[in-house]
Formats: structure tokens, C-alpha cells, sequence
């Protein structure tokens, strides 16, 4: 069996896709193979580190259209109105 | 691999979050505004609204029936919730479980570490898992021949991914926290 294969197999494991004869299979390996427990717990750290990571690209995404918004000379009259509103506080 | 910040899904999300900033942003201003609120207040807010709006409407695979008037109330909800006096003290709701960010000190050098070391295949799996787009969009984005051999690397680069975050858990030791 090639690694990646293996890979999916975790994720079906995990995201509970497999069919149920896979899903038998792999509970019985997971039985004997301590190796194998171990990656199901890193590949579940994994899913929510990339989680993790895509919410930060999207933050930064969002700030940068913000940025533009308040910079950009094109954006002038929605960024003076937004000002205003807090200009006399 | 494309640049990420070129890419057509990343030029399309620009333009959602800029026509929804122009919509949305000035009603939840004038609200923080008339409450006593500033303006960064009213910008951490919205900024996050949207990233649950992105999240929920990704997931869900649909849009919601009045993106605008959600976005409004889920703001204001946040402002009430984070900086009115009277309701700081309250318990956390089901916005503040969505937004929950692990973010330790570990988990971020991590991510750094993640980002310098191995950026294609963390977009790669951003793309499937946090965008969740289909497969031949995928392929396209990232020039491979087709969705089956998108699939194959997507499954390297997770097992690619997975020994690294093992790796570093064992230097982070308060990664797991």
C-alpha cells in the first residue's frame, strides 16, 4: 500500500466516509498497530492546523481590501463617509 | 503553482468582501457610532462577521437570502457582546464558539513555520479543506492534469504536512495545551 493511500484511508476513518467492511478493516489494524493510531491523531491535529491556517489567510485578506478601501483614493467618498461618523466623538 | 494573491478564487473573494464591505460596513459603523463605539471596534466586528459568513456559506454550499442584513446583525450581536458595558460579562454563545482560536504561542510558530517551509501544499490544502473547492477547480488553480491527480497530491501533502506538525509538537511543548 502506498503512503498516500494509507493517508486516505485515515481521513475516511476520521471524517467516517469509509463503507463499512473498510471501516472494520481499519479497526482491526488499528488493533495491532500502534504506528498507526499515532498518525490518526497527527492527521486530526492536521485538519484543524490548516483550519487554523486558512482563517489567517482570510483575515489577512480582509484587512487588505479594508486598506484599500481606506487608502485608495478610487474609494474616497465610502472611506469619508464611514470617518465621519465617528469624526465628532 | 499560482501566486496566491493573483489567483482567480483569490481575485473572487476580493471582490465579494469589497462589494459586501461597501453594503454592510456603513450600517454597522452608523450603529457602533450612535452606541459610543469607535471605529476600530466597529472594524473587528464586521471583519469578523465576514469570516463567518465565509465559513458558514463555504460549508453550507449556498448563499444566504439577505447577505447584507445578516452580516448587520451578526456585527452588532459581536459589539453587543465584546464592548457594551452592561453585557461584558455575559457567556459565551454560539458566535464566540465559532470564532474560538487556539492561537497559543506554538500554534502560531508553527503556522510561521508551516508557511516558510512548505506554502504550495498548505494552499493546496487550504483550498480543499478551508474553501473546499471542487476538485477541477483545484487542478486548474494548481495546474495539475486532472482531478485524480489532485486528489494524489492532496494526500501527500497531508501526510507531508502531518510529519511536520508531529515533528514540531515535540520541540512546541506547549503545543498540545
Amino acid at each position: 500500500m502506498t503512503s498516500w493511500s494509507e493517508t486516505k484511508q485515515i481521513e475516511a476513518h476520521l471524517f467516517g466516509t469509509a463503507d463499512t467492511g473498510s471501516a472494520l478493516l481499519f479497526e482491526a489494524r488499528l488493533l495491532l498497530d500502534n504506528d498507526l493510531g499515532d498518525k490518526v491523531m497527527w492527521q486530526q491535529k492536521t485538519y484543524s492546523v490548516i483550519q487554523q491556517y486558512g482563517r489567517r489567510q482570510l483575515r489577512r485578506e480582509i484587512e487588505d481590501v479594508h486598506q484599500q478601501l481606506f487608502t485608495k483614493p478610487e474609494h474616497l467618498s465610502f472611506s469619508q463617509k464611514i470617518r465621519l461618523l465617528f469624526s465628532k466623538q | 503553482m499560482p501566486d496566491n494573491n493573483t489567483s482567480d478564487q483569490f481575485t473572487k473573494r476580493q471582490e465579494l468582501f469589497t462589494a459586501l464591505y461597501k453594503t454592510a460596513f456603513p450600517v454597522v459603523a452608523k450603529y457602533v457610532s450612535r452606541m459610543g463605539g469607535s471605529f476600530d471596534e466597529a472594524k473587528d466586528v464586521f471583519q469578523d462577521a465576514l469570516i463567518i459568513y465565509y465559513e458558514i456559506i463555504i460549508s453550507a454550499q449556498s448563499t444566504l437570502k439577505n447577505d447584507t442584513g445578516w452580516l448587520v446583525g451578526t456585527a452588532k450581536h459581536l459589539w453587543i457582546k465584546r464592548y457594551n458595558e452592561k453585557n461584558k460579562n455575559t457567556a459565551l454563545d454560539n458566535i464566540d464558539i465559532l470564532l474560538d482560536r487556539p492561537e497559543t504561542p506554538s500554534n502560531n510558530r508553527l503556522l510561521n513555520f508551516l508557511e516558510a517551509s512548505g506554502k504550495k501544499c498548505l494552499q493546496l490544502l487550504k483550498s480543499f479543506y478551508y474553501d473546499q473547492l471542487p476538485l477541477h477547480d483545484i487542478a486548474d488553480e494548481f495546474g495539475y492534469s486532472g482531478a485524480r491527480s489532485a486528489t494524489v497530491q492532496k494526500y501527500k501533502c497531508l501526510e507531508k504536512v502531518r510529519e511536520t506538525v508531529k515533528q514540531k509538537s515535540l520541540t512546541y511543548d506547549d503545543f498540545m495545551e
